[in-house]
């Protein structure tokens, strides 16, 4: 069974239309359609491989797509599974570097988000010196700063401990609220009551899924 | 403009800093040169032996301990210079990737990349050429200054050019050593007989090469050979650059409307829009 979901929304600003995507012989997108409309936070979850981070990296234009139709409307953050960083610089160095990318007239966004996710004392630490979490929090900034109208979080809370993941969410919440759209990917459905739409990629094609809560301690990220 | 400047201003004040926390090429730099300029100075013999100056057109007797330590001073430029390029160049290959996505214009991260090439072989080169006139007195210091600062040039494009093909630092380490091995080696007049032989013209170094032995003795310019070597330079940092802006590209085939009025760049996921289309006749 084919991928075929439009919840027939006008205005939206992600357009994912029938997209398709092989690794030489090996089918891992079998036409995923989507649509994401302002202020809604949807999740896509899916088993390791199941191509959930192929699709994201199609979105972005990281990757090309065998066939299919993407069109993004709206200022794009990107947040990557791995933490795309430089042990080099500092976290603030780190910040400059991408307030120039964005175009961005001062650093106070960004200084707030770390706030938000506990790590402002960091701001002068090399990279080399940070903890994974701490690592993906700037990753998870980096995304964020230009204050995005479309936002693509994969596995925006991998090593986070459980006050900065419900940090995440309350982010995520207010963000949704402001009108920005949101799409997280993960391979587990944490706290998927959460989430306005939560779909699960199976062997390529994206299904709607059950949405479920979370008890606090147990689902840990 | 002012963002132009902007971006070219940052992008090469990070690189700079980049090279500057890269501790063990530093180390290398500081200790390994002098150490390298000595031994291979005082351990050879002094005995003059002949050297094709090819700008000459004439063999000429050079002591060989003289040409020893040119040889070996371009080596260890060679390496040093060529590995802090390559490591440079191969860590940030995701973290620019992802500087591109933002918005981050790739030209003048090639850019920064290319000043910092400069500013380190230019520095490199000066340590060294001080380095060597404490034990000989050329007839054309800034001569053989410039052919040092042009050997570091093209290893420098060569590490930025490796580190396009090649994944591991191991790997990029080996063959600049390779590469260097075999072309300042059959270089030297002591080592192999053949160094005079015309075949050495295609050797990246031999610009190089043939104007620090003019500078020892000689009161001529090598302009010809001096621009041999920029060429090298050039192609070598050319090739690697064109590498760079292949790999940071972005995938999209196509652009629509921007409703976000974005400050960034029209190809950036900061810049607002994108759109892939593809036929679906696969």
């Amino acid at each position: 069974m084919e991928g075929s979901l439009d919840n027939g929304a006008n205005g939206a600003v992600l357009r994912v239309r029938d997209v398709r995507k092989s690794y030489r012989r090996r089918q891992v997108l079998r036409g995923v359609t989507l649509d994401l409309v302002p202020g809604q936070l949807v999740g896509i979850v899916g088993e390791n491989g199941a191509g959930k981070s192929t699709l994201l990296r199609i979105l972005v234009g990281d990757l090309t797509l065998d066939s299919g139709d993407v069109e993004c409307r709206g200022v794009l953050g990107y947040c990557p599974q791995e933490t795309v960083l430089h042990d080099a610089f500092t976290v603030e160095q780190h910040l400059r570097f991408f307030q120039v990318a964005y175009g961005l007239d001062s650093l106070h966004r960004a200084f707030e988000l770390l706030e938000i996710l506990r790590c402002a004392d960091y701001r002068q630490a090399r990279l080399g010196t940070l903890s994974g979490g701490t690592r993906q929090k700037l990753n998870l900034t980096l995304a964020l700063m230009h204050d995005p109208q479309v936002l693509l979080l994969d596995e925006p809370y991998q090593g986070f401990d459980w006050e900065t993941y419900l940090r995440f969410w309350e982010l995520a919440a207010t963000l949704r609220d402001q009108g920005c759209s949101i799409l997280v990917v993960s391979h587990l459905a944490y706290d998927s009551a959460r989430l306005d739409c939560l779909y699960r990629l199976d062997a390529g094609t994206l299904t709607a899924a059950e949405r479920v809560t979370a008890a606090k301690g147990k689902d840990a990220p | 403009m002012k963002r132009w400047w902007s971006c070219y201003v940052t992008a090469t004040r990070f690189a700079l800093i980049e090279q500057a926390r890269n501790r063990l090429a530093l180390i290398i730099l500081l200790f390994f040169i002098p150490v390298w300029t000595l031994l291979a100075y005082r351990l050879t013999a002094s005995t003059p032996v002949p050297f094709f100056v090819r700008p000459a057109g004439q063999s000429l007797m050079v002591p060989a301990n003289t040409l020893s330590q040119i040889t070996g001073a371009l080596q260890a430029i060679a390496l040093i210079v060529g590995f802090m390029m390559f490591v440079a160049t191969a860590r940030s290959a995701s973290f620019d990737r992802r500087l591109v996505q933002a918005g981050y214009p790739w030209l003048f991260l090639a850019l920064a990349k290319v000043t910092s090439l400069v500013v380190i072989a230019a520095a490199v080169a000066g340590y060294t050429t001080a380095w060597m006139q404490l034990y000989w007195r050329p007839q054309q210091l800034v001569l053989l200054a410039a052919s040092m600062f042009l050997g570091a040039l093209i290893y420098g494009g060569i590490g930025i050019m490796l580190a396009a093909v090649l994944r591991t630092e191991l790997a990029g380490m080996f063959l600049l050593i390779m590469i260097s091995f075999i072309d300042v080696g059959v270089q030297n007049p002591i080592a192999t007989p053949v160094a005079a032989n015309p075949v050495l013209r295609g050797l990246p170094a031999y610009g190089a090469m043939q104007s620090a032995a003019t500078s020892v003795e000689l009161h001529l310019v090598p302009w010809s050979y001096l621009a041999l070597g920029l060429c090298w330079a050039v192609a070598t940092a050319a090739i690697g650059i064109t590498a760079f802006m292949l790999r940071t590209r972005s995938r999209r085939t196509n652009t629509s409307i921007d409703l976000a009025g974005a400050t960034a760049a029209d190809d950036a996921v900061g810049g607002a829009v994108l759109a892939a289309r593809r036929s679906s006749d696969h």
